[in-house]
Formats: structure tokens, C-alpha cells, sequence
């Protein structure tokens, strides 16, 4: 094993281990701090993958913005009595029921079926480690504006709409209106 | 690839699976969201790891629109919450009876 696969399994140990307390947390804010945790070690592993640019992009997005859009959520509605609350429903062992069985359905479907035959085509045979340039930001760049120029424009169109639809959402109504 | 592509695929669907026990098992609906965050990035990694596996970089261009898809459903479920927090305080889902008939 290698620095780097020990590294790998550090990181997938320490992600699972992440999001499992930040779906069983009690208080909110702890089960953001680990999501947090989880955002960041998933950075780690885009890292490893040769996804250099989706790895800041991790940082920066999701554990830069959109978290702190849901902990600014979550300080603004006050939410007193939460940790007091069983933090599941009545119906927690039906879901971990079926959260187990969907892990365990796609573990089926992409470790024992998919893997070994390789899907008929060749693994990569370079490394990330020996300095494959494969993430590198240009070369996303012109895949974005080359083959995927029109899935781009549509996602600048669906944040738009985000915007507007969360401002409509959250606007308080005028009196009357 | 440093570890076989296995292994970042069963990973994936690790973190998928505990996400959706988040999602099915919390009753604070801010949770609810953060555990489809999970989700979508246990989603990403299977997409890193296969565009890693096959060098296309079509995986991280599709795992960056999953991002920004992510970015929008944070924005539109939360502004779902503050609207339903302004009607009926608190953000449990078991209250949120309206329109159960």
C-alpha cells in the first residue's frame, strides 16, 4: 500500500464516519460542523482523483457558500427547542432500512458488476501522482465552452431562476398584495 | 488512479446510502436538505472516480453542473423554509399539515 491508497482510505473512512454523525447530530449546528468536515474530505478525495479544479471548486461552493447559506438559515429561524426533540422520526429503522439497501443495491450494481469487467474498456494507466494534467483548468475550460457550451448557458438559466424563485419564496408579502 | 475505481464507486454509494437515511430518518427539514447534499456528493465522487478511471473529463464537467444545481436547490429549499417558517414557526416536517387531507 502506498502513501498515497493509505491516504485515499483515511479519507474515505474519515468521510463516512463524517456524514454518519451529521445525519445522527442532535443539535443542528453540529450536524453542519460535520458536514462540513465531510465537504472537506471529499475536497481531499477530488484531489487524489486528478480533479484539481472540482476540489476548489468543493472548497469554495459548497463548503464556502452553500454551507454557510444553510448555517445563516439556521441562526436565523431560532430554533430553540431542536436539540430537545428526538432528532428522528418514529419511522428511523424503515429508513435506515432503506438506506441500507440502496448502499448495498449500488454497492452490487458498481463494485460486482461494473468493476471486474471494466466495462470493456482499458482502466487508466497513468497516475495522478506522476503530474497527469488531467484536471487542469483549461482543459475544463474548453470542454464548458466546446461540447457542453449549451448544457452551460442552461445551468446560468437555472440559477437564475433559483435566484428569482428564492427571492419570491422569502419576500414578505405586502399588505393587500 | 491510485486505488481501483471499485473502490471509489462502493464508497459513493456508502455516502449515498447514508444520505438517504438522512434524508428519510430526520424531521428538521434544514437536515433534510443537508442530507441531499450528502447525497449529491457521494453522486459527484462516483462521477470524479469514473471520469478519473476512463481520463474524460466529461465527469467533472457534468460533477461542476451537479454543483451548480446544488447551489440552486440550497437556494430555492431555503427560501421554501424561511416562507414556512413565517407561517408556522419551527422547521419540523411532522407540523407541516396543510395540505394532507
Amino acid at each position: 500500500m502506498t502513501f498515497l491508497t493509505g491516504v485515499f482510505y483515511y479519507l474515505a473512512v474519515a468521510s463516512v464516519v463524517s456524514a454518519l454523525l451529521a445525519v445522527t447530530r442532535r443539535s443542528p449546528v453540529h450536524s453542519m460542523l460535520w458536514v462540513l468536515a465531510l465537504f472537506l474530505h471529499v475536497a481531499g478525495i477530488f484531489l487524489l482523483l486528478g480533479a484539481e479544479f472540482l476540489a476548489a471548486v468543493q472548497v469554495i461552493v459548497y463548503a464556502g457558500a452553500i454551507l454557510i447559506f444553510y448555517l445563516f438559515v439556521l441562526m436565523l429561524l431560532d430554533l430553540p427547542d431542536e436539540t430537545a426533540r428526538p432528532p428522528f422520526g418514529a419511522h428511523w429503522p424503515l429508513a435506515a432500512a432503506v438506506g441500507l439497501s440502496f448502499a448495498a443495491l449500488a454497492w452490487f450494481a458498481e463494485v460486482e458488476m461494473l468493476a471486474p469487467a471494466g466495462v470493456g474498456v482499458a482502466p487508466a494507466a497513468t497516475t495522478v501522482a506522476t503530474g497527469s494534467p488531467q484536471g487542469s483548468l483549461s482543459k475544463i475550460g474548453v470542454e464548458l465552452f466546446g461540447p457542453f457550451a449549451l448544457p452551460f448557458e442552461i445551468v446560468s438559466l437555472v440559477l437564475l431562476a433559483a435566484i428569482v424563485g428564492a427571492i419570491v419564496l422569502a419576500r414578505r408579502r405586502a399588505a393587500g398584495a | 488512479m491510485i486505488v481501483p475505481v471499485s473502490t471509489v464507486l462502493g464508497f459513493s454509494a456508502v455516502l449515498f446510502g447514508i444520505g438517504v437515511f438522512g434524508f428519510l430518518a430526520r424531521r428538521n427539514i434544514i437536515l433534510m436538505l443537508v442530507s441531499v447534499e450528502v447525497m449529491l456528493n457521494a453522486v459527484n465522487l462516483s462521477l470524479v472516480g469514473l471520469s478519473s478511471h476512463f481520463e474524460d473529463l466529461r465527469g467533472q464537467v457534468l460533477a461542476l453542473f451537479v454543483i451548480a444545481v446544488a447551489a440552486a436547490e440550497a437556494g430555492v429549499g431555503l427560501g421554501l423554509v424561511i416562507a414556512l417558517n413565517r407561517n408556522k414557526p419551527g422547521a419540523g416536517v411532522a407540523e407541516l399539515t396543510k395540505l394532507k387531507w
